[in-house]
């Protein structure tokens, strides 16, 4: 994914999870580079979004 | 790392950084990889593994490096992996956009002996600029691979399989002039050892007094390296004045004539409008007010207007009053005898009537249409810019431009903002941007319903806007003053200008109010039942008249003492709260302002503070929190005042 603010790419293995930093778990993804919280999609939005993807002729 | 894994033949990544070595890794290996520091080093070395034409091999991303002549621990670890790890490939990956600046690197891995596949990537914002690349004409100087690459999407990627498959042929590297050629080959005529990089990279890193290189030279020239260090040190002597220099430029004067005639840089009718438009947001005469239509539409017009007006009118207004509170209150009451019960659900402040109206028919939209515009500016890449934008300012208060990104992510929320300025470089900075966050920023749902609230009566908003700002800027000021210090430099590459992907702002969008919504329902359904206790028990009472006085002493109704309390919990808690008064016609303009100005300076949440904890310590978060409080109604007694004084907004 690229990151909102710097516009750097975040490695695969990084954006799968949240980085884990939050009490409870939360849905964002630090940018190693500047710090930026990216949302990530929580688990019911991502299997919507595969699912719409994988339906695309 | 297995044993089996290190036979396999090597394909090193090196690079300068951010050229995108670490995409192509991923690329290339997918998911099994391992990350390690290097032996005897504290930097950290990616491996993975990849299969090409049914051969494995082992892929190294080394970190970021500009000259293989090292100067950082990093680049001394990339050099060690190419002295080291006899690469079966080099593959040089630089950003097509700077390619005259990165090309003398290849020159000296290709000078090095090493099997280079050159990779030039970013392609696509190359283009953007106008620059067209005639990559197989620069192949054909260079003999050795060169493949043009988007490697984000993929681009190329197959035509770099292909190139990393045969045995590669070592190429000679660009002849320098004849001085420096002569130089070069009396350091070669006295080495006799053998060597993994070729005799004339070695002359010119001994040339250029590489430490590392003399002492693998003395390891392997035994007897011969007294000879070895004299011819060095003549030639070094010799041309003392300008031996680095007539290196640096010799190097460009062969990457010039490299590049000749591959790089064309179309004339665009000036700058692309995109380059215009970006520069116009970063320049103060243009970017405020850019900022300030920003502001207005966005936030004003958008959240303000149409989000805590229309969205919140229709659903708490018309749903939830007209159809939904009736129904749950009729069925509540039906089936409920015990007052206790009913007024836990529906009561004065009900789980229904207060915990789950707030948080669905209040919150929510404004919440949700602010993410909307705070998603869509962060698809266009407008906040890099801001930070740009924002740095003269900050460097007034003490902070660097690189405090915008925890400050912009305190609109959207406070809590995770505050956790984000452990990036900041100082402690200073760090501490600096707490207190700002916890005073004068306030987080989206407490925007949005301020907006609201203010929107209806003309002035009040200009006067909360230019009393934070105003409060931003003093506290600020005050605080570098009280913590001296260098505010660092601040320095980014801006990501270009562009248009906004509709999926991509829906999904950041939703991702957004889930996550806000699962986070502070629990927390306004815990804030009801312990309104509903203190109620029941009465010491809501106490509470209450035990801060009447300072309510009062702001020019305050009583009414609005229950806000506050609401406000403790969350600031946007308690505008909610402060937004019921003023629709029921309990607040002045005056009062109004006053209120809405005390209640942003509160501290955010409970969250927020446990974070702040976190992140600075109990003493440091207890001072602020105290000083936070005390400000905030000092702010609002001193604003009543004024406006009293003045005569503004009656």
């Amino acid at each position: 994914m690229i990151c909102g603010f710097c516009g750097k790419e975040i490695a695969d293995e990084m954006s799968k999870e949240s980085c884990g930093l939050c009490k409870g778990g939360c849905r964002k993804i630090h940018c190693p580079e500047c710090g930026y919280a990216n949302p990530a999609p929580g688990k019911l939005l991502s299997r919507l979004l595969k699912s719409k993807e994988e339906t695309k002729p | 790392m297995s044993q089996q894994q290190n036979a396999l033949p090597k394909i090193i990544l090196v690079g300068n950084p951010n050229v995108g070595k670490s995409v192509l890794f991923n690329v290339l290996t997918g998911a099994y990889t391992t990350v390690s520091n290097y032996p005897g080093t504290s930097v950290e070395v990616s491996r993975g593994q990849c299969e090409i034409d049914g051969q494995n091999y082992q892929v190294l991303d080394t970190p970021g490096m500009y000259s293989i002549l090292p100067i950082t621990e990093e680049e001394r670890v990339a050099r060690k992996i190419l002295l080291e790890e006899t690469p079966h490939r080099v593959v040089h990956v630089i950003d097509a956009r700077n390619i005259e600046r990165m090309l003398p690197m290849t020159m000296q891995l290709i000078e090095a002996g090493l099997p280079v596949v050159l990779v030039v990537n970013i392609l696509d914002e190359a283009k953007r600029l106008g620059m067209e690349l005639d990559l197989a004409k620069l192949q054909q100087r260079l003999n050795v691979p060169v493949i043009g690459a988007v490697m984000r999407r993929r681009q190329g990627l197959e035509e770099l399989r292909h190139a990393l498959s045969p045995a590669p042929v070592t190429q000679q590297g660009a002849a320098y002039d004849s001085v420096l050629e002569a130089a070069i080959g009396r350091i070669t005529d006295t080495l006799n050892g053998s060597y993994r990089l070729d005799k004339r990279a070695l002359a010119l890193l001994l040339m250029q007094r590489d430490e590392e290189v003399a002492a693998l030279v003395g390891k392997i020239e035994g007897e011969n390296t007294v000879a070895v260090e004299e011819t060095v040190r003549t030639v070094i002597f010799e041309k003392r004045s300008d031996l680095n220099l007539q290196i640096s430029l010799e190097r460009k004067r062969i990457c010039r004539q490299a590049l000749d005639g591959v790089v064309q840089q179309k004339v665009l009718n000036g700058l692309p409008w995109s380059e215009r438009l970006s520069r116009w947001t970063m320049k103060p005469a243009t970017g405020i007010p850019i900022l300030l239509l920003v502001l207005y539409f966005g936030l004003y017009r958008f959240v303000g207007g149409f989000g805590a007006g229309t969205v919140v009118d229709y659903l708490e207004g018309h749903l939830f009053e007209g159809y939904i509170n009736p129904g749950v209150i009729d069925f509540v009451s039906q089936h409920v005898q015990a007052t206790w019960l009913w007024e836990l659900l529906v009561g004065e402040y009900g789980l229904w009537t207060l915990g789950v109206r707030y948080a669905v028919a209040l919150i929510l939209p404004i919440v949700g249409t602010f993410f909307l515009v705070f998603s869509l500016l962060e698809d266009t890449g407008y906040f890099p810019r801001l930070a740009m934008l924002v740095d003269r300012l900050f460097k007034m208060i003490g902070l660097s431009g690189r405090a915008v990104i925890p400050i912009v992510l305190g609109f959207g929320c406070d809590t995770m903002a505050t956790m984000v300025t452990r990036t900041l470089e100082t402690r200073r900075e760090r501490i600096i941007s707490t207190i700002l966050l916890a005073l004068a920023i306030p987080c989206s749902a407490q925007l949005g319903v301020i907006l609201g609230l203010l929107s209806g009566v003309p002035g009040a908003l200009m006067v909360w806007l230019c009393s934070m700002v105003f409060i931003f800027l003093l506290i600020g000021f005050l605080s570098s003053k009280i913590m001296p210090g260098e505010s660092p430099m601040f320095y980014m590459e801006i990501p270009p200008l562009r248009l906004p992907q509709l999926r991509n702002v829906l999904v950041k969008t939703l991702t957004r109010m889930q996550s806000y919504f699962l986070e502070i329902f629990p927390l306004f359904l815990l804030a009801s039942v312990l309104l509903w206790a203190g109620k029941m028990s009465g010491a809501l009472q106490g509470l209450v008249s035990l801060l009447l006085p300072v309510i009062s002493a702001i020019g305050l109704p009583g009414e609005a003492t229950s806000a506050f309390i609401f406000g403790f919990f969350r600031r946007d808690f308690g505008a909610a709260g402060l937004y019921q008064l003023q629709t029921a016609g309990l607040l002045s303009p005056v009062q109004l302002t006053v209120a809405a100005v005390t209640m942003t300076l509160f501290v955010p949440c409970i969250a927020q503070f446990l974070m702040m904890k976190k992140e600075r310590g109990l003493k440091v978060s207890a001072g602020i929190f105290m000083f936070v409080s005390v400000f905030a109604f000092s702010a609002g007694w001193l604003l009543n005042i004024l406006l009293l004084a003045t005569g503004l907004l009656q």
